[in-house]
């Protein structure tokens, strides 16, 4: 719970008895491999999953075979509220990682919702800002050439882990194949390939392993065209 | 399963895949190198940074096949 306690303190302004409620709700744990689907379009989950540990991505894959990567979500996330009021998965979540998760039933976050309304309200606040990134994720899919997309998707990703502490230095996690990049850009693994080589020769990041390592800030943030407004991290934004 | 090897020329700027990857499908290997060429020549010739895109797949080492990928402005 501690990192979506984290998130929510510094970005919803949620109030510290709220916080505490969320904190005290039941969950059971459970562990996924790295590539395990969470969930399948068409499941109807009885609970919200939480990821304590690890990263998992939304997809959905079309007929042919060919998978787009929706969104990446880390620590402190519920990729799945949604269900809340939607019962039908309209896409998978998909382990990216090893990822411990944490299962809280719709049942228990009800009750706490009806018990204190202000907790709907932050549940609610979260939901639209999923959906503002989704709004990003569409431009940047659709507008921006593939090198800007792959460094806008770096940036923000970078955002996201400083919110809940999780970015060290210039370094920060970012455990995706190249083949997995290219499905959150929609390019082959091999023009993924081709965009982090040109990224590396040009002294701007490197990216080894599953760990990016900024090595020129300015150069980023110009190839990145990143305005973080639409993360909406601060009460007031 | 072969390991196939996908260079690319951007004009003169030649960028070589010392990686690799493995593929059992060879129908599989040219839609990757033909999606791969239009879309480096979708953003290169809107760019305007190259005009000409060649992907060389070399199949362990050997000439597999070439996509070439020109612009033409009339």
């Amino acid at each position: 719970m501690t990192a979506l306690v984290q998130r929510l303190r510094a970005t919803s302004g949620a109030g510290e008895d709220d916080l505490r409620a969320l904190e005290a709700l039941p969950y059971a744990l459970r562990n996924y491999r790295e590539n395990q689907t969470v969930l399948r379009d068409g499941d109807r989950p009885s609970e919200c999953c939480l990821i304590v540990d690890g990263f998992c991505v939304r997809s959905k894959t079309i007929a042919d075979g060919k998978r787009q990567i929706l969104s990446i979500h880390i620590p402190g996330d519920l990729p799945d509220l949604q269900n809340l009021q939607l019962s039908t998965m309209d896409h998978d979540v998909v382990a990216l990682s090893n990822c411990t998760l944490a299962f809280i039933t719709h049942a228990a976050i009800r009750d706490l919702i009806r018990a204190r309304p202000t907790v709907g309200d932050i549940f609610w606040r979260d939901t639209l800002v999923d959906a503002a990134v989704f709004r990003e994720w569409i431009v940047n899919v659709g507008q921006r050439a593939a090198h800007n997309r792959l460094a806008h998707i770096i940036v923000e990703l970078r955002e996201r882990l400083q919110m809940i502490g999780r970015v060290t230095g210039n370094a920060f996690a970012m455990p995706l194949t190249q083949e997995q990049i290219g499905e959150a850009m929609g390019v082959t693994n091999v023009h993924t390939n081709r965009i982090l080589r040109q990224l590396r020769l040009d002294g701007v990041l490197e990216f080894h392993r599953g760990v990016v390592k900024i090595l020129n800030e300015h150069k980023l943030q110009e190839l990145a065209q990143f305005d973080g407004r639409y993360l909406h991290s601060s009460p007031c934004s | 399963m072969a390991c196939f090897h996908f260079d690319i020329h951007e004009n003169d700027r030649f960028i070589a895949d010392d990686e690799g990857r493995y593929l059992d499908d060879e129908e599989r290997v040219r839609a990757l190198a033909v999606a791969t060429g239009a879309s480096i020549a979708r953003d290169a010739f809107v760019e305007g940074s190259a005009s000409r895109i060649v992907i060389d797949v070399r199949k362990d080492d050997a000439h597999f096949m070439r996509v070439v990928i020109s612009l033409s402005l009339e």
